[in-house]
């Protein structure tokens, strides 16, 4: 064997010792965190059961179902849209481990896009997994990607017509809040968003939430974005809101952008469609170094600054915007979403007991709500 | 169909590469062609 073979051999083993060590941490993204559900949950399904065009794919996902013994409005939550968005998934999470429906029914779905949660942003240096304390020890969860992974769902066109109608870029084709209504034999993310509107459908959902998070610098922020149909409801919200003091914005969904849970939800399912959003620090783009404490603590010097600068959206300070303040951002807005409901439509009642109280996980935190690991 | 298609384009063009790597003479040339070898191993087992 000539020396510049015997070189080329061992640079191949080299190749392949580091696609082995790379490959094994890669595939660790594939892992699904651990979600012990309330002794009170009624039923678990899967997507695939609303349509079974995504059953043994990336884009399945649990569907957790909370039935009541009385009759009342049924409500849909969805986390984990944009699975780098984690206070949506996290309060889905809260809300499978602890609640209690006792009248009305309340569909979770926590990863709503699922393959999303299976990769990281390339050149973003985010952390794959964060960790909250609970009293029996830590619990991991994943950070994933605001799209789904380009493994399932390849190639990307240069430009996308989503089913709406709406002309995106073509990475926006993997972005599950541009894909509704769906596609029966669409790509995997409109078969997705096919799913979830089969739910709203099958379930006859009366109220249909969508948790989100966005970056401080962005204005749709600490917001009730509403369809047109739910517009009394989002008023009604707000004023229940503010005077718990929370403080929070109305958006009017606007009926020229297509493809968005707010609007084809009303549009096309007819149910009553409403986005929440909240600050979220680590998904800025003035952020500094990412980290998993920075996801969950929230505090970054650079978002100081910006907002002494005038730039941002929301009060932004030393104390940062942590995960327990945007939960409980969620789970407030949540219950009165459930209670203006009541209010305008009194047979719709959805009776949640055993709801996180949202002042209390300011207080004490997420961990003393989550289920310590079995 | 177009996903065994893309499978065997990336095939063909990861042995193309292994056969680079050995008939190679220089060295850096020789790394090179590894290192871009390690993201069509990864695409090709589905894993990145």
């Amino acid at each position: 064997m000539k020396k510049h073979q015997a070189t080329a051999f061992l640079l191949l083993l080299l190749a392949a010792l580091v696609c082995f060590f790379a490959g094994r941490e890669f595939l660790t993204m594939h892992e699904e965190e651990a979600v012990y559900p309330s002794p009170h949950l009624t039923i678990k399904k899967r997507l695939s059961d609303y349509f079974p065009g995504l059953k043994n794919s990336p884009g399945d996902s649990s569907v957790y179902i909370f039935e009541g013994q009385k009759m009342g409005g049924t409500l849909l939550i969805l986390g984990g849209t944009h699975p780098n968005e984690p206070a949506g998934f996290i309060t889905a999470v809260l809300l499978v481990e602890n609640l209690e429906v006792t009248q009305g029914k309340v569909i979770i779905v926590p990863r709503a896009n699922n393959s999303g949660f299976m990769h990281s942003d390339p050149q973003e240096g985010n952390p794959q997994r964060y960790s909250l304390s609970t009293p029996g020890g830590p619990r991991w969860f994943r950070y994933g990607s605001r799209l789904t992974n380009p493994i399932h769902q390849w190639p990307d066109s240069v430009l996308y017509v989503n089913p709406a109608g709406q002309k995106l870029s073509g990475t926006e084709s993997r972005n599950l809040n541009r894909s509704y209504p769906g596609r029966k034999h669409g790509k995997l993310t409109e078969k997705i968003a096919y799913a979830i509107m089969q739910v709203i459908d099958n379930e006859k959902a009366d109220l249909a939430v969508d948790l989100h998070e966005a970056a401080p610098e962005y204005p749709v922020i600490n917001a009730i974005v509403f369809h047109e149909n739910s517009a009394e409801l989002a008023a009604v919200t707000l004023m229940t809101l503010q005077m718990e003091g929370v403080d929070i914005r109305l958006e009017a969904s606007p009926p020229n952008l297509r493809g968005l849970s707010h609007r084809e939800w009303g549009d096309f399912a007819k149910t009553r469609a409403v986005l929440l959003e909240t600050a979220n620090t680590s998904h800025g783009r003035l952020k500094g170094r990412p980290s998993a404490t920075l996801i969950i603590n929230g505090k970054d010097k650079n978002y100081m600054k910006a907002a002494q600068l005038g730039l941002l959206f929301v009060p932004f300070d030393e104390d940062g915007i942590s995960l327990k303040q945007r939960v409980s951002r969620h789970l407030a807005s949540l219950r009165a979403l459930v209670s203006g409901l009541h209010e305008l439509h009194p047979d719709l009642c959805i009776q949640l007991d055993n709801l996180p109280n949202p002042i209390e996980v300011q207080k004490v935190g997420i961990g003393p709500y989550l289920t310590p690991s079995k | 169909m177009i996903q065994i298609i893309y499978h065997f384009l990336v095939l063909y063009l990861t042995f193309h590469l292994i056969w680079f790597v050995i008939r190679e003479k220089k060295f850096w040339n020789q790394l090179s062609g590894v290192i871009v070898l390690i993201m069509f191993l990864l695409r090709l087992l589905l894993i990145k």
